[in-house]
Parts: C-alpha cells; sequence; structure tokens
C-alpha cells in the first residue's frame, strides 16, 4: 500500500466517521485533524512524479486505475486546506449534512483528481457533482431553489461529457488518457470533442453563459459550506478541462480549428469566453446587495483569469492561471469567513443593513482587509502575483485587449470589494449592531491563519510557484523560472522581472516613513461617529446617517443597459425550448395510436440505416 | 546593472524625497499658474511648505478611528513605495524587481488608502466622493492601459529601465510620442484624469468639500493628503515622461520634460468647466480610448 492508497482510504475514512461521530463537537474537531491528517499523508507523495494507485478493478474489459501527479497533488492540497479551514470554521455548526457533504466532497474530488483514465474520470465526475448538492442544500428555501437549478446545469454538462467520452470510445476503441494521443483524429472529430467535452467541464467552472446557476448555488447555504464550495468546488471544471487539453485535444489541435476561416480559431473563442468571464461576472457582482452574493458573482470572474492563463499555455501564463487557483482560494475562503461571521453575530449579510462594524468585529475586519486586497490583485496580497503572471504573458503575446478586458476586470473587483468593506465594516454602526461582539475564536483563528498564508505567499511566491512548476511539468509544461521573491523572464518574447520580497519591503518601509510622519504631527482626539458633519444638523442615534444603496450610481447610470439580462434571456430561451420539447413529447406519448407511430419512426429509421 | 545594498538603500531613501520636493514644486507651479490665468500674484516659492508643516502641526486633529489614521498612512506611504519604482537618472532603485504593471498596481494602493479612511470617517458625503473617486479611476485606468499594453508592445518588455534605454540610445526619433503619438495623445488624457485636476476632479473640487472625500479630513489628515498630492503629481508627470518622452538623459531634462508635461494638463484645465461624474467616465471611455485603440492598430500594422 502506497501513500496515494493511504491518502483515499483516510479520506473515505473521514467519511464513514463523519457520518456517525459528526454530532458531538469532539467530533467535530477529530474531523477537522483528519484534514489535517490527509494533507500529511498528500506530503508523503512526491509531486515530482506519477504515483499509481493498487486499487482498480476492471469493467468491460477495461481497467479502471487512480494514480496521482504533480496536478493532481496542487489541487489536492488546495482542495485539503479548503476543508480544513471549512471544516475548522463550522466546528459550532450541527448540522449533520454539513460535515458529511464536506467529507464526501473531498472523497469524491481527490477520486477525481486521481482518475486514471476517462471512465474513471467521468464517474468521479458525476460523484463530485453529485456530492456538491449536500453543500448546496443546507440553507434557506432559497437555496433550494439554488440547487435545483445546480442540478439541471450540472446534469446537461454531465451528459456532454458522457457522450463526449463515448464518442472517444466509438472512434479509438479504448478508454485510456492515451487513447486519443495514439489514435489521431480528424480536425471535425477534434472539434466535436472539444465542444463536448470542454463545454460540458466548463458548466461546474461557471464559464460564460453557462455562469447563471452559480452565484446562489455556492454563497445561499451554511456557511462554511459557502468556504469550501466558493474556494475550490468550482475548479474541479478547470482541472478537468486541464486534462481534456493534456488527454485529448490540445491548444495546438484547438488553434487549428478555425471558426471563421483564416481569423478566428477555437482557442480565440475559449480566449474571449474566458475574458468576458472576467468581466461580466465582476460587474453583476458590483450591483449585488447582499454580501454573499457578491463574493460569488466574483468567484465566476476570477475563474475567468485561471482560463486565460492556462489558455495561453505558455510558462508565464500556465504558472500565473494555475497559482490563481491556490491565490484565489485561499482570498474567496478568507472572505467568505468574514462574511459569515458578520452573519453569525449580526443575522443579516445585507449590505443596505451594516456599516460600522469594524469597531466591533476587529479580526474579521482585518480577515476581510486582507481578502479584499487578495481578490482584487493588489500588493502584498498573494492575488498579484497570479494576476502579474497571467498579464505579463497577455503581453509577451501581444494580446493587447485581452490584456485590457483583464484590468477592466481587476479595476471592477477592486470597486465592487470596497463597496463590500464600506458597506459593511466602514461607514456608521448602526443601533441594532451596537452590542455585537467579535465572531467566536473557532472563526477568527482559522480566518488570521488564513491571512498570513494569504500575505506569506504573497511577499514570497516562490513557496506556490514549487507546486505550480510541479505541476507544469506534470502536463508537459516548461515550468516557470521562479525563485523565493518572484519570477525571472529569461524565455519570453517581452522582458520583466518580478521580485516581491523587495517590493514589500519597500511598500512596508514607505508605510513605515508616512507613519513617522503623521505620528510626530500633533496628537489627534477620537471623537464619536456621531460627531460628524451634517450640514448644520445634529445627527442622533436615530439618524441613518450612511450612504450605502447603489453605491456607484454615476456609473451603474452609463453600464446598466449595455447587459442587462442578457444571459437571462438566453437561459429562458433554453428553457422555453426544453418545455415545448416536452409538450410535444408528452403529447406524442398521450396519443391513442402511440404504438402505431411508433412503428413508423422505427420503420423509418430502419429503412434509411438499410438505404 | 548590480549595484551594493548600501547604495540601493541610499537610492531608495533619496528617490522618495526628490520626488516629494519636485512635487511640491509642481504644486507651487500649478498654483502660479493657476493665478496668472486668473489675473492673481499667486503664492509665494515656500507656500507649498508653509502648508503641509501647518496642516501637521495644528492643535485641533480629529480621528474617527484607527482605520482612519491608517488610510492617510496607507496613501502616502504607497505613494512613497511607488517612486523607488520609478527610474529617475542615475537611479533605479527597485525598478526592476517590479516594472511597469507592479508601478500601476501599487498607485492603487494609496487610492485604496484613502477610501478606506474615508469609509471610517462614517459620513454619507465623504462616501459618495469616494464612489466618485473610484469610478473616476475606472474611467482613466482603462485607456491607461491600452497605452502600457502599447508601450510593453512597442518597446518588447515592461521593464522601465529597459524602456529608457531604448528611448535614449535611438534619440528623439525612437521616443514613444514620435513612435506612437495617438498613444501618447491618449495617455495626455489619462494623466490629466490621474492628476485629479480640473475639470476631472468634482470629487475633490474646493467647491465641493463638504460633499466629497475630504468631509471630514482636516489637520494632519488633510496634510498627509497633500503630500500625497505633491507625489501624485509628481509621479504621473515622470511616468509619462519615461513612457514617451525618452526619460530623463540627466535631472536637468528630467525636471524640464516633466513641468512641461505637466505645464500642458494645468493649463487648459482652467478652461473647462468641471465634468459630473459620469460624463467623465462617458468622455475618457470614448475620446482617450479610441485614440489609444487606433494606436494599438497602428503598432500591430507597423
Amino acid at each position: 500500500m502506497n501513500a496515494l492508497d493511504l491518502l483515499l482510504l483516510t479520506s473515505l475514512g473521514t467519511v464513514l466517521f463523519s457520518v456517525v461521530f459528526s454530532a458531538s463537537l469532539t467530533g467535530r474537531m477529530l474531523l477537522t485533524m483528519l484534514y489535517a491528517v490527509q494533507t500529511v499523508i498528500l506530503f508523503q507523495i512526491d509531486a515530482g512524479t506519477e504515483m499509481v494507485s493498487s486499487f482498480g478493478f476492471e469493467i468491460f474489459n477495461h481497467a479502471l486505475g487512480l494514480s496521482f501527479n504533480g496536478l493532481s497533488w496542487f489541487f489536492a492540497l488546495i482542495t485539503l486546506g479548503s476543508a480544513f479551514f471549512a471544516a475548522w470554521y463550522g466546528l459550532n455548526q450541527q448540522q449533520k449534512l454539513l460535515h458529511v457533504g464536506l467529507s464526501a466532497n473531498v472523497f469524491s474530488m481527490l477520486v477525481l483528481l486521481s482518475a486514471g483514465d476517462f471512465l474513471s474520470l467521468f464517474i468521479a465526475w458525476e460523484l463530485v457533482s453529485w456530492s456538491g448538492v449536500l453543500l448546496m442544500v443546507l440553507g434557506k428555501q432559497e437555496s433550494l431553489v439554488a440547487t435545483l437549478k445546480y442540478i439541471t446545469y450540472a446534469i446537461a454538462g454531465g451528459m456532454a461529457v458522457f457522450a463526449g467520452i463515448i464518442l472517444i470510445y466509438s472512434w479509438t476503441g479504448s478508454l485510456a488518457f492515451n487513447a486519443v494521443t495514439e489514435n489521431p483524429l480528424s480536425l471535425s472529430q477534434y472539434g466535436t470533442l472539444a465542444i463536448l467535452l470542454i463545454g460540458g467541464f466548463s458548466v461546474k467552472m461557471a464559464l460564460l453563459p453557462f455562469h447563471l446557476w452559480q452565484a446562489e448555488a455556492y454563497a445561499l447555504t451554511s456557511g462554511p459550506a459557502s468556504v469550501f464550495l466558493g474556494a475550490i468546488s468550482a475548479r474541479m471544471g478547470l482541472f478537468a478541462i486541464v486534462i481534456t487539453m493534456m488527454h485529448v485535444v490540445d491548444l495546438k489541435t484547438l488553434d487549428s480549428i478555425f471558426l471563421i476561416p483564416e481569423l478566428f480559431t477555437f482557442r480565440d473563442f475559449l480566449i474571449w469566453v474566458a475574458a468576458l468571464s472576467i468581466i461580466l461576472p465582476t460587474y453583476t457582482a458590483l450591483r449585488q446587495n447582499d454580501a454573499r452574493l457578491l463574493l460569488a458573482w466574483h468567484g465566476i470572474g476570477q475563474g475567468g483569469y485561471m482560463m486565460l492563463g492556462l489558455l495561453m499555455y505558455d510558462q508565464m501564463g500556465s504558472a500565473g492561471g494555475l497559482l490563481h487557483v491556490f491565490n484565489y482560494a485561499s482570498c474567496q475562503a478568507i472572505l467568505f469567513m468574514s462574511v459569515f461571521s458578520i452573519l453569525h453575530r449580526t443575522g443579516t449579510t445585507n449590505l443596505n443593513q451594516l456599516g460600522g462594524l469594524v469597531a466591533r468585529m476587529p479580526l474579521s475586519f482585518l480577515a476581510m482587509l486582507v481578502g479584499i486586497i487578495g481578490l482584487a490583485g493588489l500588493p502584498p496580497m498573494n492575488g498579484f502575483v497570479s494576476k502579474w503572471l497571467v498579464y505579463r504573458s497577455l503581453l509577451s503575446d501581444g494580446m493587447a485587449i485581452v490584456f485590457l478586458a483583464s484590468v477592466i476586470g481587476t479595476l471592477g473587483t477592486i470597486l465592487s470589494v470596497y463597496k463590500l468593506m464600506h458597506n459593511s465594516f466602514l461607514g456608521q454602526l448602526r443601533v441594532e449592531h451596537e452590542h455585537v461582539k467579535e465572531a467566536p475564536w473557532s472563526m477568527t483563528v482559522p480566518m488570521m491563519l488564513l491571512a498570513i498564508i494569504i500575505f506569506i505567499t504573497g511577499v514570497m511566491p516562490g513557496i506556490s510557484l514549487e507546486l505550480v512548476a510541479n505541476a507544469q511539468s506534470a502536463i508537459g509544461l516548461t515550468p516557470v523560472d521562479y525563485h523565493l521573491g518572484g519570477v525571472v523572464s529569461a524565455n519570453s518574447a517581452i522582458s520583466g522581472d518580478l521580485d516581491m520580497i523587495w517590493v514589500v519591503l519597500v511598500l512596508f518601509s514607505g508605510f513605515g516613513i508616512a507613519a513617522i510622519l503623521f505620528l510626530s504631527a500633533g496628537k489627534s482626539r477620537r471623537v464619536h461617529q456621531l460627531d460628524n458633519y451634517a450640514g448644520g444638523h445634529f445627527l442622533n442615534a436615530n439618524n441613518q446617517y450612511q450612504y450605502s444603496d447603489n453605491f456607484y450610481a454615476g456609473l451603474m447610470h452609463i453600464i446598466k443597459p449595455w447587459y442587462r439580462y442578457s444571459f437571462k434571456w438566453f437561459e429562458g430561451a433554453v428553457v422555453s425550448f426544453v418545455n415545448l420539447a416536452a409538450v410535444f413529447s408528452r403529447s406524442f406519448f398521450n396519443q391513442a395510436h402511440m404504438l402505431i407511430w411508433m412503428l413508423v419512426v422505427v420503420t423509418t429509421v430502419m429503412a434509411v440505416a438499410i438505404i | 546593472m548590480h549595484i551594493g545594498l548600501g547604495e540601493l538603500l541610499i537610492e531608495l531613501t533619496l528617490m522618495p524625497l526628490v520626488a516629494f520636493i519636485v512635487g511640491m514644486l509642481m504644486v507651487l507651479m500649478m498654483r502660479r499658474v493657476g493665478a496668472r490665468l486668473q489675473r492673481r500674484v499667486g503664492p509665494p516659492f515656500f507656500q507649498p511648505l508653509y502648508d503641509i508643516i501647518k496642516l501637521h502641526s495644528k492643535e485641533t486633529q480629529i480621528s474617527h478611528g484607527l482605520i482612519h489614521d491608517i488610510g492617510i498612512i496607507m496613501a502616502v506611504g504607497g505613494y512613497i513605495a511607488a517612486e523607488t519604482l520609478l527610474p529617475v537618472p542615475g537611479m533605479n532603485g527597485i525598478a526592476e524587481k517590479g516594472g511597469l504593471i507592479t508601478l500601476l498596481y501599487v498607485m492603487m494602493i494609496p487610492s485604496l488608502g484613502l477610501a478606506l479612511g474615508v469609509g471610517q470617517c462614517a459620513n454619507p458625503n465623504g462616501s459618495i466622493g469616494i464612489s466618485r473617486a473610484l469610478t473616476a479611476m475606472l474611467a482613466y485606468d482603462i485607456p491607461f492601459v491600452i497605452v502600457m499594453a502599447g508601450v510593453a508592445f512597442i518597446y518588447g518588455t515592461t521593464n522601465l529601465v529597459e524602456v529608457i534605454n531604448i528611448q535614449q540610445e535611438g534619440g528623439i526619433a525612437a521616443w514613444g510620442a514620435v513612435q506612437m503619438p495617438f498613444m501618447a495623445l491618449a495617455g495626455l488624457f489619462a494623466l490629466q484624469g490621474m492628476l485629479g485636476k480640473q475639470p476631472f476632479e468634482v470629487y475633490v473640487a474646493p467647491a465641493e468639500i463638504a460633499t466629497g472625500p475630504m468631509v471630514e479630513m482636516g489637520g494632519k489628515y488633510l496634510g498627509g493628503l497633500f503630500v500625497m498630492q505633491c507625489f501624485q503629481l509628481y509621479t504621473a508627470s515622470v511616468l509619462y515622461v519615461t513612457l514617451f518622452l525618452g526619460g530623463g538623459e540627466n535631472w536637468l531634462f528630467l525636471l524640464l520634460k516633466a513641468f512641461a508635461v505637466l505645464l500642458i494638463p494645468i493649463s487648459i484645465a482652467f478652461l473647462f468647466p468641471r465634468f459630473k461624474t459620469d460624463d467623465l467616465v462617458r468622455l475618457m471611455w470614448k475620446w482617450p480610448v479610441l485614440l489609444g485603440l487606433i494606436g494599438l492598430v497602428l503598432i500591430n500594422y507597423r
């Protein structure tokens, strides 16, 4: 039995443990420890080489195998880390389904990550899809609606993947990962597979236009579930897309499939899908008034950066895309944690009914501050490094317009996360929140640990880039040239290096000098929040002296008409079409002479087949 | 170019210091030009320094909480750090360890700091001002990013030291402004927005003090923002010179170019009435973006 077997067994054991013991606090503590144990076991697996599990069985003469390489390792670390922090954060949550769902998700994701052929990939894919449901139904009524929507999308995506895998089997006669690479197909066959597989997997990843389900499904459930789902769940789609690009249609093939002759290839199409997946959801997030939905919409937008980085397929781009999975997971987890600790203490995440909480919940504020700087991709947090890599790659490839699109996404993120922070933690504290306390230790400690991780991997990106480099070698790319502080660009079209240690050092020295200047000036006097300029009026506790609704009125005025409901319209059209088809087929089966009709159809089909 | 640690530390200290002094001179110039246009005499030479000292030594200093203080520190500190990423004659600081993209993002930290500080002030007027200021940032950063992409593309680097070297080796013909005139024009537009000066300064305009980010700022808080403004003028104009006018062959040329660049926006500034925030967005997303895109197309088909 090797380390991979042990990992999978421990993970399965964790599921059983959670079924039996998650009712008690001690049980939940042990459960959290079990995720740490799994992480320790993960570190026993060498990320640089491929490890094959001794589990495996045969179906219809097909050997199903499980194996682990650098890419699986990288995603597995993020999965286990997210689960560990989510479980810790959820120590006080007594819902059993939450803990069972979490461990089931981790197990199914590990199986997916170690899938060794297309059939096990599909089985694990369905496991992941269905275990996701366990975590989504934990909220109120609204979460059920969102889950139903998710199931609809997931089934559609799963069927597309299934069709793709069947086609691979019928064209090559094998379900092994090397089936396609050993039996080259025609361009149209590659195109079909690309549409089915990448399309099917991108449902989970919530790339446009399959993104409408995700925000509600991830946000409206229980806190720790949101933390886990938001951090890693959708990235399984990215993993599967990488697998597709590695084993079925590589980017070179995608680049030779022209959608518009000589002008626009399938890869260009995917790049634009990724770019639009950055912009549109980010600006939808800007319009949200519920903190949870705002974050979940950003999750969709950030997925675009990862996709974009991978589609560049060079050293820096793919490193940026993969690194962003890690960085984004840490930032999104800490943000969801902070928002749910607000919900825990105040009972609402409505951004129009909060404000001024920094005075009552300083640690949650600090967590959110670190998280938003990371999510927006500003130095010194880790989000900056991965976005920098993606930008560099886009600039080296001369993709100025896509570069512009990704920066527009970042600017929108800055606006939106400021709104999140301002409306919840800054501004006037409301009367009803006067006696709110800081979130319990079980919530603040994991937040602070994550904040440290976000900062450390921002200052010393070499730590996480080492993992990324392993993943890059596993998918056959040249690993990025990294050092502890950042990257060097030895062989790229455009030169320019990054050393975060120096940048952060200088940044903090700047803050230090500014602080000395500030503190050496006259001593300031702290005033109450109602001691404020109010144009001659006297403020008292009953005045709502806060600006939160319609925060960017001037901007919204301009951009609102540009993309209003366009995708809702698309979704509505698909729903109407399916309804219509359902009505037809129902009336077909309700007919008195149905059998005769079926006979006619079957005969016709047979006749056509024979001719 | 490898230099010793001690020398680097001296550079890192000198660069922000010089930037601050030059920035104060730029504030002075801006005020004098404004005064001459309005047929006034204008303030004396040391007025910017007097203002900073006065604001920092006021007896009444009102703080609205820790984040209010930290916000101001971030606003000034962010620019101090930004100066070390901007190469000047004889000093490269850590420009080669960051580059253009890092500089752009470090320059957003002061805005975030200011926004945090104003948010903590708990005044809706301030928050409205910040929402306008951030919208304005979104407006002028889009043409600026197009310009950045063009620069990175034409020089084949995001390293500002190399950008300067390429321009200086090739002479005036290799300058960004000659190589890509449309970009230079778009950059000038973006610069004017970035400076937060007339006619794009509705969020900080003197007449809007009571309904802008400055509403709760007094004493050293306002003083900190004054210092930030000095840095802002210096950074924006020197960056423009670096990207389009060949950087500084020596300090004299650098300063001449930087002051000349700054003179353009501030002399046009007083001719126009103030733009509303959404009009600013419309304007910025129309003309400079259009110019920038034309520039990009031209660069692509060069």
